[in-house]
């Protein structure tokens, strides 16, 4: 599909690098920034973000690079919807990635990246207990027993 | 009636008991007796005595610190980060971020989880988004925004449980959160109140305003315009809360009834207050548009010609000590005057071509991103403007006095007190071209504001000018072009002769 196929070389923060279109590079504004301050010639440095990482916001950018838009009425739902099914699977990783996803979105600026993700997580908290979410993020409870009871008694009308 | 706060007044009683309290109120060990806040830019020259809180505010609501006190502390935890687990990783902005996306029932669950997402979950801003987007307006604040929404959500439930409580949580770090906490508790330092360079004058003829102020586009303030308004004698809280009754008055994203917005600004405490600002005031209230006319400098209105179709041009602005607006240019490029009915203002204007510093226009002015709050501002780039060559004009402006804005030029507005105002953009011939121009603009439907129809505005006006006033514009247009030639001539002629000139535009 793409027509100039000019590429633009990323390197992650252990040294590698990653060739992509510049339709696909152009999803995040960081990158779209440099790119116009002339910075890229060289390929662009992201020592933020590790070749693991990086190579799955890539693979997230060319998806949404290559979506279709939807100017046909018709097509747009059942097109939207796929995307949406296939952002769910991208999603389905372990905590550690989605955290390092959640940063790497917001890095290099790649809005949909970074409200997807936000609402991954958000919605891990949805519908579960306290301890419940401990859980699934790893925490410890650092209340004392007094301190609970009255965080709990401060927010009763939350449970009822 | 509640004590109203004043900025003004209140900062230099505090300072004597200031740095008491702030020691007091840490639970902090092993910190220097100086010590204030560790974290304090270098660059605020006038650093002995620090900030001045407001008199309610003596700590952080849930005992949240400055990252820079963990330093102090070695081998302290920081239960942020041990009570975020996973997400710790994450910076403030995001964690909040990702908790703006839950509802209140998800916080009040999530509070219960750590001490670290108590205090993200309790973080007000979250709580002011969920009144708003929900409530619309229709809401009695209740000491925080948390506790209003509780109130009007859960109606059954024993508020002052939510309101009484506030877990203090020891060992929680976090620059974002306490710097979000400072801003809204803060009360203006003396400093930044001092300068007041801008001409001030009274009496003077529409001649001299227009030839000294208007034409070359100079802000003024302008004193004893409003002797005669009914609204100087009339206009207080009371009187206006009979007057207007039940009428919503548009407050940021809501409209309220005037007694809710003040029961609101009577006790908020937040860095970015929501501001009463209404456009349609005299049509919702005429009674309100009688109380006051249009000083004589600015009777010269050329969008009337308009008539209805014409975009939002006055407003009536009340809101406490701490609300206002941050460094902005007034749309459609036309100039303005704001006139202080009760209450005072501090303003600080740049000209066009200085952007004010921490303010970030995008190339086509389509946004202006001044990504801090007003005191945040004052905080961190106000004392870096005192050695600039171009400096700003600043002002206090008292009841009674009206101050000139002209076109273009940058402003910051914070009111000091309870403050009710009264402003108006116009077009003069002074600057009728330049709003021809602005409103040709290619990204015009983005840029022009107040009104519906922003695509045909340009040409709807050009029309009507002609219809009404035949043969101006052009005349303006040929006269503009004689004054590009004469200025042409003599700055060439200056930079020959005058050895110190050749310097730069800038004046960092």
């Amino acid at each position: 599909m793409s027509s100039t196929g000019r590429k633009i070389t990323l390197k992650s923060s252990d040294g590698e690098t990653f060739e992509v279109d510049e339709a696909v590079a152009l999803e995040s504004q960081t990158i779209k920034h440099m790119i116009e301050d002339d910075c890229a010639d060289n390929g662009i440095p992201l020592p933020n973000v590790t070749s693991k990482i990086l190579s799955k916001v890539i693979e997230y950018c060319k998806k949404h690079v290559e979506a279709p838009k939807s100017d046909d009425r018709d097509r747009a739902t059942s097109v939207d919807d796929e995307l949406k099914a296939w952002d769910a699977d991208f999603v389905k990783v372990d905590n550690s990635t989605l955290f390092d996803l959640i940063l790497a979105a917001n890095y290099l600026k790649i809005k949909s990246l970074l409200d997807l993700t936000c609402q991954t997580v958000a919605d891990m908290f949805k519908g579960k207990t306290p301890n419940e979410i401990r859980k699934t993020v790893h925490i410890k409870n650092d209340f004392t027993p007094d301190e609970e009871e009255k965080v709990r008694r401060e927010n009763q009308w939350a449970f009822e | 009636m509640l004590s109203r706060r004043s900025l003004l007044s209140r900062t230099i009683r505090r300072k004597k008991n200031h740095t008491k309290r702030i020691k007091s109120n840490k639970n902090i060990k092993n910190v220097p007796k100086e010590q204030e806040l560790p974290n304090q830019q270098q660059e605020d020259e006038d650093n002995e005595e620090g900030f001045n809180l407001k008199s309610s505010a003596p700590s952080h609501t849930h005992g949240v610190q400055p990252l820079g006190n963990l330093y102090l502390n070695p081998g302290s935890v920081n239960s942020r980060n041990t009570g975020l687990g996973n997400l710790q990783t994450l910076t403030d902005e995001l964690v909040l971020e990702i908790l703006g996306l839950l509802d209140a029932t998800h916080l009040g669950v999530l509070a219960c989880v750590s001490k670290s997402f108590y205090v993200f979950s309790n973080h007000e801003p979250l709580w002011r988004n969920l009144v708003l987007d929900g409530l619309n307006g229709r809401f009695l604040y209740n000491g925080s925004w948390k506790s209003t929404y509780i109130a009007a959500c859960y109606p059954l439930i024993d508020v002052s449980r939510v309101l009484v409580s506030g877990l203090k949580v020891r060992d929680f770090y976090s620059d974002y959160l306490f710097q979000s906490w400072l801003c809204a508790n803060l009360e203006m330092k003396p400093e930044w109140l001092e300068r007041g360079n801008i001409v001030r004058k009274k009496g003077i003829s529409v001649e001299e305003f227009v030839m000294n102020f208007e034409e070359p586009n100079k802000p003024v303030l302008l004193e004893g315009c409003l002797d005669n308004w009914p609204a100087s004698k009339k206009w207080n809280r009371d009187y206006l809360l009979k007057l207007c009754d039940d009428v919503p008055f548009a407050v940021g994203p809501v409209e309220m009834k005037l007694e809710d917005y003040f029961r609101y600004s009577d006790q908020v405490r937040e860095e970015r207050p929501l501001y009463l600002f209404d456009p349609k005031f005299a049509e919702k209230v005429p009674v309100l548009g009688s109380e006051y006319e249009v000083p004589v400098y600015f009777r010269e209105d050329l969008f009337s010609v308009l008539g209805k179709e014409r975009p939002d041009y006055r407003w009536i602005i009340i809101g406490p000590a701490g609300s206002g607006s941050s460094f902005h240019i007034d749309p459609n490029s036309t100039s303005a005057w704001n006139a202080v009915i009760k209450g005072s203002k501090k303003w600080v204007l740049f000209p066009p071509d200085v952007v004010p510093p921490g303010v970030h226009p995008s190339p086509d002015g389509a946004e202006v991103a001044c990504p801090v709050s007003i005191i945040e501002w004052f905080m961190n780039f106000y004392g870096a403007t005192k050695n600039w060559k171009k400096g700003p004009i600043e002002c206090i402006c008292k009841a009674g006095e009206v101050i000139f804005v002209p076109n273009g030029w940058w402003h910051l507005v914070i009111n000091l007190e309870d403050s009710i105002a009264i402003t108006q953009n116009y077009v003069s011939r002074r600057n009728l071209l330049n709003v021809l121009d602005f409103l040709k603009k290619p990204n015009a439907s983005e840029l022009v504001s107040g009104t519906k129809d922003r695509i045909n505005l340009h040409d709807k006006f050009k029309n009507a000018i002609e219809a009404s006033f035949p043969g101006t514009i052009e005349e303006l247009t040929l006269k503009a072009e004689e004054k590009q030639a004469q200025q042409k001539n003599v700055s060439f002629w200056d930079s020959v002769t005058d050895s110190k000139v050749g310097a730069f535009k800038f004046s960092f």
